[in-house]
């Protein structure tokens, strides 16, 4: 029963947080710590997903602070966006914006997504996430880092 | 016949059609009235005699020489009473489905004739009566079958019945005349006071000989290739007719002569039962998981369903001739309970069939869909039925399927390699039985009635009219007794167990009351207060989510969420198919499924498809295996055999002048 008495002993080892920076938009449902979002490849190059993939993954851990993926918009309180909106993925993502239920927010990760980067203005191409859909909160990068994505995600969580 | 007349612009249409129409009406009126009166006499007349006294009669001018004899008695009278009860939902129903399906005025006559001369096969009192009830019996129902002798499937159907109805009579034919002979009368009363001198050889050839024939009657396995064929082809009220009542007769013949008569007998005739219930019911209800037809699976449903009847029968003779009594008649008591609620609950899923026939022309449940929207009062029916025969609490065939595992799991084996053997391989057998029956049933009310309709006939069905309706919520009320109050049951089957010394009729059978408790065991189960407790529990549940809901906004439409793309379209569902390919792939060996993928690939590249095909055939490996060796040597013999009819007339004028030398020979 040693273990039990280690756990006691070390405590917890993590690195504190950082403060919380201050908040970009309300928490949609009303309840701080509680962000659950839908995950829409617009038409990326699969950089930002690695990160995104990094953001929750163990090392940075964003569940902590209340956000999560979730499997299906009827879920979500919002949608997390990356990537310039092709023609193809235009319909699809404006249909997975309308299955999640008001109140919503929507969250743009990479340059891409923002303004259209290297591929802005490209023929298969209908603009950034921005032209299509009203966007919330915006996150620059090429890909960015994960703990700058928590920062993104942590002005909505409240935490 | 109808609409032929609205079409021809040369008879003066709405007047003669509206004559026809009003005389149809009468006719389906009479028809159906005459089969409810029927059946309405039959419940009488079986529920006086399970509690009044046994009645004798005798008709001397009906029949020459032995005339026709009537013997009432509790066991009788229970099978007069059950096939009475199917005979009024049917009867009801039938005032509605012939007028919607145009039935022809032979049919319509046949109907009623077909009730009586089933009614009569229990009340029969000797030999002749019987044997001239079951072939009334048989030839009616061929005729029915045959209602629709337009389509050829029909005509090959009514074939394959014919001839396998007739062989089993073949069969009976001979065990009643080599019983009746050997008994010394012709009476079953004389039979059964003459047992002595009955040598066991013989006893065992009538054993044998009656196994065969009212197995093939009950669909047991291997006889069982007409059910599959006939019921589906057949007008779903006589389907109803033949798989709740009919199949009974055969149930009952085994009851009254190998075990009222001549029981009890040694233990491999309980151990044959037992064998042939369990392979009848598991292979029965595997093919009703992968079938398709509704029909079909309905009809593979009722071989199971015989199939676990007869398992009980087999396990009550096996205890019985090892004297464990008390056990025998907890399985006899599951048998008839079996018995009882397959015919609620089949009649009541052939009617819900037949309604979703008459509305869409489907039977195939990969077209169907949606009706659940558009038929709401046939589909509740459907589903009380399917719910009563996947046998889980609440359902109809519960009680029955609870007291057989009780019988099977609490007889006692001591020393006793048998009982220790087959006792827990049939308790396998009874569950993996149940458990495929879930799947089955879930599948032909899940595909069948909910999502989104899967053809333009199913999005275009009509509800059915009143009298259909009615016929089918009679037969719900009768599953929902028998699902939450076999207490009502308890002195009609203590009557019958009576009868029945042979299988543990001294002992006093299970008591069915608020709690069914098990005499000397330990075990109880009360569906009654299970049905309250469900009750209190969702109307609790549907309190409780309204008081939690009264602030929050109101609903909204939204629309449906399809992964993104547009729309979903109703190719997107499961179908009975895709549904049941699992258990197709585990059960390939014995199902042995005929399935073919083609791939199209495009010209320019071999890694480009343009087009997969899929298809499978599922035949039953029984009927393949067995039936067609044999329907080949037939033929072949016929094809030598027909070389004597050339068609010329001396030499049909010599075959006859040589029999009646022959004849004359003979009785010289």
């Amino acid at each position: 029963m040693s273990w039990i008495g280690k756990i006691g002993r070390v405590g917890r080892i993590v690195e504190p947080a950082e403060a919380a920076p201050d908040a970009t938009v309300a928490p949609p449902t009303g309840v701080t710590g509680s962000l659950q979002l839908r995950h829409v490849d617009a038409g990326s190059c699969n950089g930002c997903e690695l990160e995104i993939g990094g953001t929750f993954s163990p090392v940075y851990d964003a569940e902590r602070f209340g956000a999560r993926i979730v499997a299906s918009p009827r879920h979500a309180d919002g949608l997390i966006t990356t990537g310039v909106v092709t023609r193809n993925m235009h319909q699809p993502l404006l249909n997975t914006l309308n299955s999640v239920p008001e109140p919503r927010v929507v969250i743009a990760v990479g340059d891409c997504a923002c303004n259209g980067g290297s591929f802005a203005r490209g023929y298969g191409v209908v603009g950034s996430v921005a032209d299509v859909i009203p966007v919330d909160v915006q996150v620059p990068g090429c890909p960015p880092t994960p703990q700058q994505i928590i920062t993104a995600l942590r002005t909505v969580t409240g935490r | 016949m109808t609409t032929a007349l609205h079409d021809s612009p040369s008879v003066p249409a709405p007047n003669t059609s509206l004559r026809h129409a009003r005389r149809s009406r009468g006719q389906a009126i009479l028809s159906g009235g005459i089969t409810t009166v029927i059946g309405a006499v039959g419940v009488v007349v079986g529920l006086s005699t399970i509690f009044g006294q046994p009645r004798h009669l005798r008709i001397g001018w009906l029949l020459p020489l032995v005339g026709v004899v009537i013997d009432l008695d509790p066991l009788g009278g229970f099978f007069i009473a059950a096939t009475g009860a199917v005979s009024i939902a049917v009867g009801i129903y039938a005032v509605g489905y012939a007028q919607r399906e145009h039935w022809a005025r032979f049919p319509l006559v046949v109907l009623p004739l077909f009730v009586a001369a089933m009614l009569c096969v229990p009340a029969a009192g000797s030999v002749t009566t019987f044997l001239l009830a079951w072939e009334l019996m048989a030839a009616a129902s061929l005729v029915l079958v045959l209602s629709e002798h337009h389509r050829a499937e029909v005509r090959s159907a009514g074939i394959f019945y014919a001839v396998m109805t007739q062989l089993g009579f073949a069969a009976i034919l001979l065990a009643l005349v080599v019983l009746s002979a050997a008994g010394g009368g012709d009476a079953f009363a004389t039979i059964a006071s003459h047992l002595g001198d009955i040598s066991p050889g013989t006893r065992t050839a009538v054993f044998l000989l009656t196994l065969m024939g009212f197995g093939s009657k009950a669909g047991l396995l291997p006889l069982h290739a007409w059910l599959p064929r006939a019921h589906p082809e057949a007008p779903s009220p006589v389907s109803a007719l033949m798989s709740a009542a009919m199949v009974n007769m055969g149930i009952y013949g085994i009851i009254r002569i190998d075990m009222q008569i001549l029981g009890p007998g040694p233990h491999w005739w309980g151990l044959t039962l037992m064998i042939f219930g369990a392979v009848s019911a598991v292979f029965g209800v595997l093919q009703a998981s992968v079938a398709t037809d509704l029909k079909r699976l309905l009809a593979y449903s009722t071989t199971e369903n015989m199939g676990l009847i007869t398992l009980a029968l087999g396990a009550a003779a096996l205890l019985s001739s090892y004297g464990v009594q008390n056990v025998s008649a907890m399985a006899m008591t599951a048998a008839l309970l079996l018995i009882l609620s397959h015919a609620s609950f089949k009649t009541l899923a052939f009617l819900g069939a037949g309604s979703v026939l008459a509305a869409t022309g489907l039977r195939d449940l990969d077209k169907l869909g949606g009706l659940a929207r558009r038929m709401p009062g046939t589909t509740v029916m459907f589903g009380i039925a399917a719910l009563g025969a996947s046998g889980l609490p609440l359902g109809a065939g519960f009680v029955g399927e609870w007291l057989l595992l009780q019988s099977l799991i609490h007889s006692p084996h001591d020393n006793n390699t048998m009982l220790a053997l087959m006792m827990p391989l049939s308790v396998g057998a009874v569950a993996l039985t149940t458990g495929l029956g879930i799947a089955a049933m879930v599948k032909a009310f899940g595909v069948g009635f909910l999502a989104r309709p899967r053809s333009a006939a199913a999005a275009a069905a009509r509800e059915a009219p009143a009298s259909m309706l009615a016929g089918m919520t009679l037969a719900a009320a009768a599953c929902a007794v028998f699902a939450v109050a076999p207490v009502l049951l308890s002195p009609i089957l203590r009557q019958v167990l009576a009868t029945l010394p042979s299988v543990g009729g001294v002992e006093a059978g299970p008591a069915l009351g608020t709690y069914l408790r098990l005499p000397g065991m330990a075990g109880s189960i009360s569906p009654g207060l299970i049905a309250a407790a469900l009750v209190v529990a969702v109307l609790l549940a549907l309190g409780l989510s309204r008081w939690g809901a009264r602030h929050r906004p109101d609903a909204v439409q939204a629309p449906l969420w399809a992964c993104g793309a547009d729309s979903l379209s109703p190719k997107m569902q499961y179908t009975a198919t895709s549904f049941a390919e699992p258990l197709q792939r585990v059960f390939d060996n014995v199902l042995q499924p005929d399935t073919d993928v083609e791939i199209t690939h495009f010209a320019e590249s071999q890694y480009l498809v343009e087009k997969v095909t899929y298809r499978t055939l599922m035949t039953d490996p029984v009927e393949h295996r067995l039936y067609n060796p044999v329907v080949r040597a037939v033929t072949t013999w016929a094809q030598w055999v027909r070389r004597a009819h050339p068609g010329s007339v001396h030499l049909y004028l010599t075959y006859g002048a040589m029999g009646l030398l022959i004849v004359l020979v003979i009785a010289r």
